[in-house]
């Protein structure tokens, strides 16, 4: 099937000098005509599919209609509103987003209180964080400050340094987190947080 | 609070300190818990390695009547740790001090080695750059923790280094606040980290070492690194892993 032989003379083909080469090393020949190609014979059955895994790419969940602040771009000072914020960028300030979803890329760098419904996060973290809903620590994560949320989700791999804290789900977090605050102080004295007061020195 | 003075848990456990293979229940559990995306550490890490941990139980009895005890975790954070503990009601803090500490003298070695040259640089020494690190890692309130649990942590970290840490742990702990702590009788051959699956069950999950082990403590140089303390329990695993729990 592969090869006929017919008596009539095989075209010539270059040998591999003497010493042997590998088949990668082995050059076109010069004159390519004198090859003949025949059309590759259709297999009876497909070949076995190989699926080539994918590259380890670093991706951020989507959030559609949302603002976002792409990477490249750094912003000082504060956000506040009610959009949905996707955060790709470097960011230094305040975050105020009511009930909004707030999410940090993976690229994301972000030194500032977060205040929002809910917060996803896949890049670096500063600062602490509420959200009324629910916050998400991905896998490649890096939190420093204290997490304020009704439910909270921690992939393996996420680093936090801090504390986490649960409050009641629906409870505007800085309202209940400032009456929150002011009874700890006097009940007991809460660590502070540890990433705020160490990187404001 | 008179932790000395509380009625002893019911003894449900297996031996004390046997690190016999957990029921199956718990090893069903810490499957089903093995994260369905790997990450960096589960990748490594064979699911199901737990041991039964009896100065755990100990430990989250000693802080049963403490209402929103403050719980500060040593390790890597972990969703089955801060669940645990949230749904008990504490507050649980977690600050991964190995990995912080092997950063902190990675960037120490950066600063001295992009300094100018000709120009001096301050060269400090390691119990000097142990107490820089603690005061900007552990920087919590006098008296503001209930329990610590420092894991094998103190195995791992250079001998200079754990009197400092050790210092600042007493000084955060509550009157009357726990540390449980695991000694390795011997290298361990595996870095290994923790996180609690039930009340007396803790996963042990291999991940990629940061940090060669640096020091086996004899029983007398723990009851010495304790001193302070008023009171300790230790229990002798069938693995030679030693759990102790100090109380302040």
């Amino acid at each position: 099937m592969w090869h006929k032989n017919d008596g009539k003379p095989s075209p010539e083909v270059p040998q591999p000098p003497v010493g042997g080469t590998t088949k990668s090393q082995v050059m076109p020949p010069e004159t390519p005509a004198a090859l003949t190609v025949e059309p590759a014979p259709i297999a009876p059955t497909p070949a076995p599919r190989v699926t080539i895994p994918e590259p380890v790419v670093a991706t951020a969940p989507a959030v559609n209609g949302a603002s976002r602040i792409q990477a490249g771009l750094k912003i000082h000072g504060e956000i506040s509103g009610n959009s949905d914020l996707y955060i790709d960028g470097e960011l230094q300030g305040k975050i105020r987003l009511g009930g909004a979803r707030v999410v940090i890329g993976p690229n994301g760098k972000v030194q500032a209180d977060i205040d929002a419904g809910a917060v996803t996060i896949e890049g670096s973290v500063q600062g602490n964080i509420k959200a009324s809903e629910s916050v998400r620590l991905g896998a490649g994560s890096r939190v420093q400050g204290s997490v304020v949320t009704p439910r909270i989700g921690i992939d393996d791999g996420a680093r936090l340094r801090g504390k986490v804290e649960m409050v009641k789900a629906g409870s505007t977090p800085s309202a209940s987190t400032a009456a929150a605050a002011a009874a700890r102080a006097t009940e007991t004295e809460a660590p502070r947080p540890i990433a705020a007061s160490a990187k404001a020195e | 609070m008179n932790w000395m003075a509380k009625a002893r848990p019911s003894n449900t456990a297996t031996t004390p300190g046997s690190s016999a293979k957990a029921p199956a229940s718990a090893a069903a559990a810490a499957r089903s818990r093995a994260p369905e995306k790997p990450g960096p550490t589960a990748s490594v890490a064979p699911a199901g390695n737990v041991r039964i941990s009896n100065a755990l139980k100990e430990f989250l009895w000693l802080l049963s009547d403490v209402p929103r005890a403050r719980i500060l975790d040593l390790g890597p954070v972990w969703q089955s740790t801060v669940t645990f503990f949230i749904e008990k009601g504490y507050r649980v803090s977690s600050e991964d001090m190995l990995r912080e500490w092997k950063d902190f003298l990675t960037t120490e070695e950066e600063r001295l080695r992009m300094a100018p040259v000709g120009e001096e640089v301050e060269r400090r020494s390691l119990p000097a750059l142990a107490e820089k690190f603690i005061d900007t890692a552990l920087n919590y309130p006098e008296n503001s923790v209930h329990g610590v649990l420092i894991w094998d942590l103190l195995d791992y970290f250079d001998p200079a280094v754990v009197p400092a840490l050790m210092n600042r742990l007493y000084n955060m702990l509550h009157p009357g606040g726990t540390v449980l702590a695991l000694f390795h009788s011997r290298p361990a051959e595996r870095f290994h980290r923790y996180r609690i699956l039930d009340g007396q069950t803790v996963e042990l999950l291999s991940a990629p070492t940061l940090a060669v082990h640096a020091h086996v403590f004899q029983n007398r140089e723990i009851l010495d690194l304790f001193g302070k303390f008023r009171s300790s329990k230790t229990f002798v695993g069938r693995d030679q892993v030693r759990e102790a729990l100090f109380i302040k």
